[in-house]
């Protein structure tokens, strides 16, 4: 027997309420895997791990602003929610550095969406 | 904390910004705010041609036109006092709206527990205890048009289908997204899959299909892998299947991919593939809703419409119908390539100008370039010149420009585009992709490229644009599927807004875009050379020599009128004739 509608709903308290409140997004379709997604996640993924931060690095579909590929989405508390775009290794330990562990906005690669 | 985020809205003005961050900076240093504000560069503040730019967080004021001497009253008003500087102030009003891409980039595709706790399979439960009539009442108070490009009311090919009795009825999602710079199935399916399942669902309950194909490109590797995850994880937990959400509604899925050819997106072509035939179409009437998939009734939805329908569901037929136009309701995703400052995916409400589209959201051409036309609708759709941008995005308004909202493809194209090139272009695609059943399509379209292939190279006959009009309209009469009817479009649309173009080309033997090899020639003039050696080292061909002392010279006789010498010279050096 398959779930019926208030599972549906259960289901979806459970997940509203499993929200992380830090979380780092990383587009990841097509475009931005080709861009370079994967190794960002990589990095920002251990990074969150060996220092030990409550943020959760998570994948996402694609944003739409192609052209800034690959875009990172970050909102941890202290700091301004923001897109940072054209992210590769070295933005990555940056937004992991300065963003969620100094609460400062990474120079160069905001975009606004 | 503060933060001002300044940009250079211009593109050309990188030194006065430097100039301005530093005098920020050091005035914040002296009156002791740099611990509570700060300074960051970005990449792009959404805003273009306002000189420097700057937003100030938390409070969210966008300033524009900056110079040094505003600082003193920013740091005094906003970053002290935390109040706005109308005389500075830029209202800036998102025009994207995000139905369709509600979820890409929100919730993780690969997530069932994401999806629903976005309202994911709330629309299907809503379409559940409403019932199939119901339901379709529901979709025709939407007014949702389908987004594969024709634009049939969804709700109408729905309720034909319901009504065609037959023991077995199928719903297939069109995911065979061809067109040259279109791709904004792609990312549903990447980004969203479960609301395309969901769609796909309801869509199969309203006309009672019991069994549901995703037809997709192989060339979406990423897609299919999604799609087929999430229909797994649907399995698991019972939403397909026997009884789902505890009704007598049955369903299954499954997918299918497309080899690859372009003609499979044309429904009758792709009931044949799906099939495992050949994809080759067939004349209509009958059409699928009433003979398709091995000659049951079938409804065959695009990505982006299916999308649509869990939104519909979930917030009601009536206030989906709020979004848009009078005829064309909802939003619309476009892929805005070429030309243009930010190439991505857009939604937009219909209804919303052409010129919003490229300037606001998509920042206009690059720098010292003139805009010259977008084309829209792929390969059948036409191409609009700049004095058309001011019309509103809606099926009939587009068509009767010349071209079509397709499944939403937009390509912006400056000054240094060749409409000829262009037109050639589209129809090589289609001439590549015809299938070759018909003969209208099949030797129309070869003749057609032959013609622009000889104009293109200066070789122009004074009759071939006549010529190129009667085929054109023989092809739309007489083909057989929409490829063919629809393959002319673009050299049509050219040929009634840049006549001149053409004419320059046949007449004159002469490219005014530069773009056709063989009319233009490069030349590099000696008092204006400086001897760098840049077009030298970028040249794909070696055929330029020369040394710092004698200046450079382009060997003629080898050049392949490519045109790089000309770009990446930074001294204007190379003239184009």
């Amino acid at each position: 027997m398959g779930i019926v509608k208030q599972d549906l709903l259960n289901m979806k308290t459970v997940a509203v309420n499993k929200r992380a409140k830090n979380w780092i997004r990383v587009g990841y379709s097509t475009c931005g895997v080709a861009a370079g997604a994967k190794e960002v996640l990589e990095v920002l993924t251990e990074e969150a791990k060996t220092r030990g931060l409550d943020v959760e690095v998570k994948k996402c579909g694609c944003l739409g602003l192609c052209s800034a590929e690959p875009l990172v989405e970050v909102n941890v508390e202290g700091a301004p929610r923001v897109f940072y775009g054209k992210v590769n290794k070295d933005v990555a330990h940056k937004i992991m550095d300065e963003h969620v562990c100094q609460k400062k906005l990474v120079d160069g690669h905001i975009y606004e969406i | 904390m503060k933060r001002i985020l300044i940009q250079d809205t211009d593109g050309n003005k990188k030194k006065d910004l430097r100039d301005f961050a530093v005098a920020l900076t050091s005035q914040l240093r002296e009156r002791n705010l740099d611990g509570q504000c700060q300074v960051v560069t970005v990449a792009d503040l959404g805003v273009y041609n306002k000189g420097l730019a700057a937003r100030v967080l938390p409070e969210g004021f966008i300033y524009k036109n900056l110079e040094i001497k505003n600082i003193t009253e920013i740091i005094d008003k906003t970053i002290i006092a935390g109040q706005k500087i109308d005389a500075l102030a830029f209202d800036k009003k998102s025009k994207q709206m995000r139905v369709v891409l509600r979820n890409c980039g929100v919730v993780d595709p690969e997530s069932f527990d994401e999806y629903v706790g976005n309202d994911g399979y709330q629309g299907l439960v809503r379409a559940l205890e409403m019932g199939p009539e119901q339901a379709i009442a529901e979709m025709k108070k939407s007014g949702l048009r389908g987004r594969g490009g024709a634009g049939f009311p969804t709700w109408l090919k729905w309720d034909i289908t319901r009504k065609v009795s037959g023991d077995v009825k199928y719903i297939i999602c069109n995911g065979d997204e061809g067109d040259p710079g279109a791709y904004m199935d792609r990312s549903v399916l990447e980004g969203d899959p479960h609301s395309v399942i969901e769609g796909m669902m309801i869509g199969g309950f309203a006309v009672g299909a019991t069994y549901g194909f995703f037809y997709i490109r192989a060339e979406y590797p990423l897609a299919v892998e999604r799609i087929q995850k999430a229909i797994n994880k649907c399995y698991e937990k019972g939403l397909l299947g026997k009884n789902i959400l505890g009704s007598n509604f049955n369903f299954d899925m499954e997918i299918r991919l497309g080899a690859g050819a372009f003609v499979c997106g044309e429904e009758t072509a792709l009931i044949a593939s799906v099939e495992g035939l050949r994809g080759y179409p067939r004349p209509r009437p009958p059409f699928p809703s009433v003979k398709g998939l091995w000659d049951k009734p079938t409804v065959i939805n695009n990505v982006e419409t299916l999308a649509n329908i869990p939104y519909i569901f979930a917030k009601g037929g009536e206030e989906f119908g709020k979004i848009g136009t009078e005829g064309s309701k909802g939003t619309k995703v476009f892929a805005v390539t070429g030309k243009v400052r930010n190439s991505g995916l857009v939604e937009v409400p219909m209804g919303i100008t052409l010129r919003e589209i490229v300037f606001d959201i998509g920042g206009g051409v690059f720098e010292n370039k003139a805009i010259k036309a977008i084309q829209t609708g792929g390969p059948s759709g036409g191409v609009i010149p700049e004095q058309y941008f001011d019309t509103p995005v809606e099926y009939e308004s587009l068509q009767k420009l010349g071209s079509i909202m397709g499944s939403g493809g937009m390509i912006v194209m400056d000054e240094d585009d060749c409409m000829v090139d262009i037109s050639k272009f589209y129809l090589g695609f289609c001439v590549d992709e015809s299938c070759g059943k018909c003969a209208p399509c099949r030797i129309g379209g070869t003749q057609m490229l032959g013609i622009l292939t000889r104009i293109s190279e200066g070789k122009g006959k004074a009759d071939d644009l006549n010529k190129l009009n009667q085929i054109a309209l023989a092809m739309q009469k007489a083909s057989l599927c929409g490829l063919g009817q629809t393959a002319p479009n673009p050299v049509l649309s050219t040929l009634k807004y840049f006549a001149e173009e053409y004419r320059a080309h046949v007449e004159d033997g002469k490219c005014p875009s530069g773009k056709c090899a063989s009319l233009v020639s490069f030349l590099i003039h000696k008092d204006k050379c400086t001897g760098c050696g840049l077009c030298a080292r970028n040249c794909p061909v070696n055929v330029i020599a020369g040394s710092r002392q004698e200046k450079y010279v382009i060997d003629q006789e080898k050049c392949i009128s490519c045109g790089m010498c000309y770009q990446v010279c930074k001294f204007d050096a190379v003239e184009r004739q």
